[in-house]
């Protein structure tokens, strides 16, 4: 029977010589402070004692809820933040003191409309970071070119970017992030606010550098995209990791178990706060679609929850009810939503 | 090799970047307008009020208009990049900062000398001031230096942006500081003794000395001094920017600030 225990690791990293990244009981806290006569302190502790290894070559996914210190991580990675306490590296190298190193070997994309010189064309922003990144003259316009071509771009680089869609703005951030040919790609939810058909275009970009050997760490909300990407994923809570495997490991967290969905109509809070007590139920999720409210019930192996659940729900207007196998999203949500570390 | 790229290609890719709104209907009337306004008005307070000449307030105006772009422009190429999130990218990358840094301040002592020229050149026909032909030259080169002189301090401004998103607001008040202590309306010896002396520190004052002795007839050899100090001063704040730069980086990444726009 496996574990139930949040904080359990499922697959133990698999430790190289050298990892392209290794974060060290990483820590990072942050104080701020309000008020000008009267000043109040607050400190939030955002990151709490991550640790993991990259291997080279590997492609990487970083998740959990808004908030949960991803972000943060990868920043205290490219060395723009410095953590509070613990190490990392990234090949090698420490990103707090070999900084120039690090930088020279990384690249980074996150996710969202800004970061781009608007008034610049898509051209000139690449030129400008070819500069900044020393990629030799001679060599620029060749790469320039084929990111270009890489990113679904060609043709379009002489217009300024403020004309740019949100899409391909994200295209140009990639390119961007790879105009030295970077060893570790760092992409921060590069993919959120993209329509579908440019989401599957990034996807397929993606698949194209882990494919050409590059490290990446990816961080996004979607879980399909995940799954689909990933060789392996950590999941972060609260600025702690509370699993960590392949996609397939963690998926077996729940798939021991199935998950019965309910769909409902104004469903209370206390009703809820019942079917969860029911023997053999993991957890409870609702789903809102539309005017639909969808009952997610995660249960233990052997265990038969349906009937239990049905009866729970007697004052509940009750519509489909099907089993399914559970999801990577199903593991993710209840990683994230249960109680304790 | 790199490094000279940075410098010349970059910064001028960075001026494009954050002035590409910059555009005439913006330029005339900020940059043109505006100091030819300033040297009016102190040119026709100085003649009801019966002290100092027409001279005297075309060049101390029009050199410390040169303030504006020079303070404010180098402020903006940090505070710029902050709003439009680009910072945190140009500073993850390797690029070394002194080039970085000060391949932006080259335009930006360009634009604050033609600002300057613009004002020294219309005020002088408007009021009829009465410069010599050969002197233009070196007012020229006095000028540039000056406007190099200015940029150092924006540079301190624009380091003071990788921590305080609020700096920007600081280019008001030295803006006022140097309308006041440098001599532009009231010469050094009128001021008491402590503003001079804290005038004579400050960028523009030596410049701004020895632009009106040039309008006066005065050879180069007069105003070297005036001139070389002037120069010292500017790249002692250049110095002080570019060390707070490393600092303030340093701060900005164990204190988060870079983030906040």
């Amino acid at each position: 029977m496996p574990s139930r225990d949040p904080g359990r690791t499922v697959a133990r990293v698999p430790l190289t010589d050298t990892p392209a990244v290794q974060a060290r009981d990483l820590r990072r806290t942050f104080r701020s402070r309000s008020g000008i006569w009267r000043q109040t302190r607050s400190e939030v502790e955002a990151v709490k004692g991550v640790s993991f290894e990259i291997a080279p070559g590997e492609l990487f996914g970083l998740l959990g809820p808004n908030g949960a210190g991803k972000t943060t991580t990868i920043k205290m990675l490219i060395t723009l933040l410095i953590p509070t306490s613990g190490s990392a590296s990234v090949l090698g190298r420490d990103v707090v003191t070999d900084v120039r190193e690090v930088r020279s070997r990384i690249g980074y994309v996150f996710g969202g409309d800004r970061g781009l010189y608007e008034r610049l064309t898509g051209l000139d922003n690449l030129r400008y970071f070819s500069e900044l990144y020393g990629v030799p003259p001679r060599e620029q316009r060749a790469r320039i070119g084929s990111l270009l071509e890489l990113v679904g771009l060609t043709g379009r680089e002489g217009e300024k970017v403020e004309g740019y869609s949100r899409g391909m703005r994200q295209r140009l951030h990639i390119a961007r992030g790879l105009l030295h040919d970077p060893d570790v790609f760092f992409l921060d939810e590069p993919s959120i606010g993209i329509d579908p058909v440019g989401a599957r275009e990034l996807r397929a970009t993606i698949a194209g550098l882990r494919d050409q050997g590059k490290t990446v760490l990816l961080t996004t909300h979607y879980m399909f995209e995940a799954d689909e990407l990933c060789d392996r994923i950590a999941v972060i809570r609260s600025g702690e990791i509370v699993a960590e495997g392949t996609p397939d490991e963690l998926k077996e967290l729940v798939s021991a178990g199935r998950v019965l969905e309910v769909e409902t109509y104004g469903v209370h809070d206390h009703v809820l706060d019942r079917l969860r007590v029911v023997p053999g139920v993991r957890s409870v999720v609702v789903e809102e679609r539309g005017q639909l409210q969808v009952l997610v019930v995660a249960s233990e192996p052997g265990a038969e929850v349906t009937q239990p659940v049905l009866g729970g729900l007697d004052e509940t207007r009750v519509g489909r009810v099907s089993h399914r196998d559970p999801t990577l999203e199903d593991a993710y949500v209840e990683l994230v939503t249960r109680t304790g570390a | 090799m790199v490094s000279l790229r940075i410098f010349f290609i970059g910064g001028l890719m960075s001026y494009r970047a954050m002035f590409g709104w910059m555009n005439p209907w913006i330029f005339v009337p900020a940059l043109l307008v505006s100091p030819i306004c300033q040297i009016l008005l102190f040119a026709f307070i100085g003649r009801s009020a019966g002290v100092g000449d027409d001279e005297f307030y075309v060049i101390g105006n029009a050199l410390n208009y040169a303030a504006i772009p020079c303070l404010f422009a180098m402020a903006s190429t940090i505070a710029g990049e902050r709003f439009s999130q680009t910072l945190g990218l140009v500073i993850a990358t390797p690029a070394r900062r002194v080039p970085l840094f000060l391949g932006r301040a080259l335009p930006v002592i360009a634009n604050g000398w033609g600002v300057a020229m613009f004002g020294v050149v219309v005020g002088s026909l408007l009021l009829d001031t009465d410069i010599p032909t050969s002197a233009w030259p070196l007012i020229a080169l006095v000028v540039a230096v000056g406007s190099l002189s200015s940029t150092g301090l924006g540079l301190v401004m624009g380091a003071i942006n990788l921590v305080y998103r609020e700096g920007a607001t600081l280019g008001n008040v030295l803006f006022l500081v140097l309308l006041i202590f440098t001599g532009t309306n009231v010469a050094l010896d009128d001021l008491p003794g402590w503003m001079a002396a804290v005038g004579r520190c400050l960028p523009l004052t030596h410049a701004i000395e020895a632009t009106r002795m040039l309008g006066d007839g005065a050879t180069w050899g007069a105003v070297r001094g005036l001139v070389a100090t002037e120069l010292l001063i500017g790249l002692a704040y250049v110095v002080v920017g570019l060390s707070s730069i490393r600092v303030l980086e340093r701060l900005s990444r164990s204190g988060a600030t870079l983030d906040r726009i």
